[in-house]
């Protein structure tokens, strides 16, 4: 395993790892949180939105600190049974267990607006999948054939996916790339890099034997990068050929 | 556990005065590193050249000190949250990131809940703080603030604690957001008189940012600067639609700003707007998010702003480190103000007035912008905001750089930063005319690398860099009069540049990557150099 990290989200200031392998249960009971949505949206919704963002009269429910301090709807609870007179809202005669499912729903809306992990990715598919096949026919041909390596490909992928694996196939940074490693002898070793800095580099070769060098003037040190022409396209694409190439490719079933 | 108190106890009793001299703070530290930066300019440039290009080679290891966190042994345990006897599992408690002080022989360093003050002579272990949290994302912390025997550090369940430097024991803690409403604090106090200024983040929920002083013996609120305007016809109020776009619009105080004795003014920059990643509920430039600002330090009333990223829609925090220059613009010595900034673009600013005097792309990758206004202001193209089926943006959210702090050479004039050149996609997933939290995903789509670059200041040319292939990218960098410049490689090496020409002239290999700013002062007349590296500091001497 390459020692090459993902470092900028390792860096970034306030940046989580863009996404996860894995998605936690769910810290609501979704159930719970189903009934939620259905009561409040009959019963609050008409003043908070059916969203609890917020409507004509009443506040948006997801900025609100009280809810946002209630950890189980002992705080929701009372302001529900009771009301806010003073304020205009009315009281509610809802159960324990309706008081809950709402506070539960309410916490989950929240967490899914703070959450962005785990948003979801709404219909890619807007572009125009004519134009896709002409930059395809233009672009991609070279290396790819539709009734070859991609044949069925839209049948592998949703369509967010298939989009991502067009723009960076390479999963990490280091997928894809080899090393060639010359020395001043004229010897030389290829491989798939473990370390790569300006002091030492070293390989493991397709016998999967490792092998290490120091870096001196008198070594040359080549990378190659199997996805170089992805990478390329990145820097030509426009949005439009994106959208455009991800509405012909969903069309590979 | 009883070696460390006869360590202590060993110790002569001069090395307990520890009280920091104020007079340090306007002048750049030699015998000691008082303050985040090591001096209020922000520059990271140290006058020392014992240790220099003749001799570096030579430099070797005096000690490393590894940061146990949590509940241990001898910790000296505070906080409101609940016991636990856990040792927190995410490594941005145990990373170093803060720069630690060095005040009378002693170095003083906090991560996420826990603070230390270790002998800098030798790397022993004076006394260990942990704070039970109640929370909060526990992502990294700059460090601490020194005023006399008093230390002053920030948690991520926001608060603000006060700890007596002798002991470690704390004299008081308050808190000063809300970590319900998703407040984190990651920022290091910086001491200006009797001002202990403090800063927050936190931006998963759409909250208002602020900067904030407090007296440093009794932690009283002196004042509060809100990073947005709180209602109609306040300054900025026209950058906004409307009060409840600005009450929830963002601008966090990350990063410790600078200070000009002088000007009285202190200078910091200010976090992206909320929500993030999508500007529907908020048209408008959104003042004074994503910005630079001079605020009266006795007062914290705004004087000047500059705003590198009107309406920002990718989170590019303008909280890099404000560095202060002085230096001749067409042949005039100026006062000026510079800022590597995560949207890619290198600003100077005359810091007395706020106004542009260059602004020019680091990176080649960057895509966002049509051009620069004449007020020196990068044009945001729209169609470059996230959108359903998804747009191409280079830098992506974590930026072309980030918080990791850069330097300035005087004797060079040259300005070094750790950049990298990547792209995202960028989705539009809340289509609500509301959008909250962040309103967007972002997808990784190419990476071209990181360099560590040295910017003419004059012109915002790069001069030099030295290219990444995997690594590089934002790390923190110290030059010195040695003709030095101390950074990472993002390999796991220390490695010193020539910061005239950028050749290697020496390197180390550690345990992990630097992970902070490194830093450098003499004790007993002898330069040291000190580095954190993951969960441990690393000093360097030359030894004759």
């Amino acid at each position: 395993m390459i020692t090459i990290k993902l470092h900028a989200a390792a860096l970034a200031l306030a940046t989580i790892p863009l996404a996860f392998s894995q998605t936690p249960p769910p810290k609501y009971d979704p159930a719970s949180v189903e009934r939620g949505r259905a009561t409040f949206a009959s019963t609050c919704g008409f003043c908070h939105g059916a969203s609890a963002k917020g409507g004509e009269k009443g506040p948006d429910l997801l900025r609100s600190v009280l809810v946002l301090h209630d950890e189980h709807g002992e705080s929701i609870g009372p302001v529900i049974l009771n009301g806010r007179p003073a304020k205009g809202m009315p009281h509610f005669a809802l159960s324990p267990a309706q008081i809950t499912d709402i506070a539960n729903f309410l916490h989950a809306s929240v967490l899914s607006a703070e959450d962005r992990d785990n948003y979801k990715i709404l219909n890619i598919v807007t572009g125009d999948a004519k134009a896709g096949a002409a930059y395809f026919a233009a672009n991609c041909q070279s290396c790819h054939s539709v009734t070859g390596d991609l044949k069925g490909i839209a049948a592998k992928y949703d369509p967010a996916t298939l989009q991502g694996r067009f723009i960076e196939p390479n999963q990490s940074q280091s997928e894809g790339i080899t090393v060639t490693v010359t020395l001043p002898s004229g010897e030389s070793f290829t491989g798939v890099p473990v370390n790569y800095d300006d002091f030492n580099v070293s390989l493991r070769d397709a016998k999967g034997d490792y092998h290490a060098f120091r870096r001196t003037k008198d070594t040359k040190v080549e990378l190659h990068n199997r996805f170089q022409a992805h990478l390329d396209l990145v820097l030509r694409y426009s949005d439009d050929d994106i959208h455009n190439l991800t509405a012909y490719l969903v069309t590979l079933k | 556990m009883k070696l460390n108190l006869l360590a202590s106890a060993l110790l002569p009793l001069s090395a307990w005065t520890q009280m920091l001299d104020p007079a340090l703070l306007t002048k750049p530290a030699t015998t000691s590193w008082p303050t985040y930066n090591g001096d209020y300019s922000g520059r990271r440039y140290s006058t020392l050249s014992q240790i220099n290009q003749s001799n570096v080679r030579h430099l070797n290891l005096a000690w490393i000190f590894r940061a146990k966190v949590g509940a241990t042994p001898n910790a000296i345990i505070g906080g409101v949250g609940k016991p636990t006897d856990e040792v927190p599992s995410d490594p941005g408690t145990s990373t170093i990131k803060a720069t630690p002080l060095m005040v009378n022989g002693i170095l003083y360093f906090s991560t996420p809940d826990n603070a230390w003050a270790i002998d800098a002579r030798s790397g022993h272990e004076l006394w260990h703080y942990y704070w039970k949290s109640k929370g909060g994302i526990h992502i990294g912390n700059r460090g601490m603030g020194m005023y006399g025997n008093w230390l002053f550090f920030e948690t991520p369940d926001n608060y603000l604690i006060s700890l007596d430097a002798k002991t470690g024991k704390e004299r008081w803690h308050l808190e000063i957001a809300d970590v319900k409403q998703e407040y984190f604090s990651t920022s290091s106090p910086i001491i200006v008189g009797n001002h202990v200024i403090v800063g927050t983040g936190g931006d998963s929920l759409d909250v208002p940012g602020f900067l904030e002083s407090h007296d440093p013996e009794t932690g009283k609120l002196q004042w509060k600067w809100w990073s947005e305007p709180l209602k109609k016809g306040d300054a900025g109020s026209e950058t906004w639609p409307d009060e409840y776009a600005m009450r929830h619009g963002g601008g966090m105080t990350w990063i410790p700003g600078t200070y000009d004795p002088e000007a009285h003014l202190y200078y910091v920059g200010t976090g992206n707007p909320n929500p993030v990643l999508t500007g529907k509920s908020r048209l408008g430039d959104n003042l004074y998010t994503c910005s630079i600002v001079a605020l009266n330090v006795d007062t914290g009333k705004l004087v000047w702003h500059f705003q590198p990223s009107p309406h920002d829609t990718h989170d590019w925090d303008a909280a890099q480190t404000p560095v202060l220059i002085d230096a001749e613009i067409d042949g005039k010595p100026r006062k000026l103000l510079g800022q590597a900034n995560r949207n890619g673009y290198f600003f100077l600013l005359d810091r007395l007035t706020g106004k542009n005097v260059v602004t020019a792309p680091m990176i080649k990758t960057m895509n966002w912008s049509k051009g620069i206004a004449a007020n020196g202001q990068p044009i945001p193209n729209s169609s470059k905001e996230a959108s359903i089926p998804g747009v191409l943006v280079s830098p992506p959210t974590g930026g072309a750089t980030n918080w990791p702090p850069p330097s300035y050479d005087p004797d060079t004039g040259y300005f070094y930063v750790g950049t990298s050149q990547q792209f995202s996609m960028f989705y539009l997933t809340d289509t609500d005319p509301h959008p909250e939290g962040w309103g967007a995903a972002e997808r990784d789509a190419g990476w071209f690398g990181g360099d560590l670059e040295a910017i003419d200041i004059k012109t915002g040319k790069v001069v030099w860099d030295h290219h990444y292939p995997f690594t590089g990218g934002p790390v923190g960098i110290l030059t010195t009069a040695g003709k030095l410049l101390f950074t990472g490689d993002g390999s796991q090496h220390l490695v010193a540049f020539d910061p005239a020409n950028g050749e290697i002239l020496w390197h180390a290999g550690l345990a992990d990557d630097v992970s902070n700013g490194p830093e450098t002062y003499t004790l007993d007349g002898l330069q040291y150099l000190t580095v954190g590296a993951g969960d441990s500091l690393y000093s360097f001497v030359v030894e004759n």
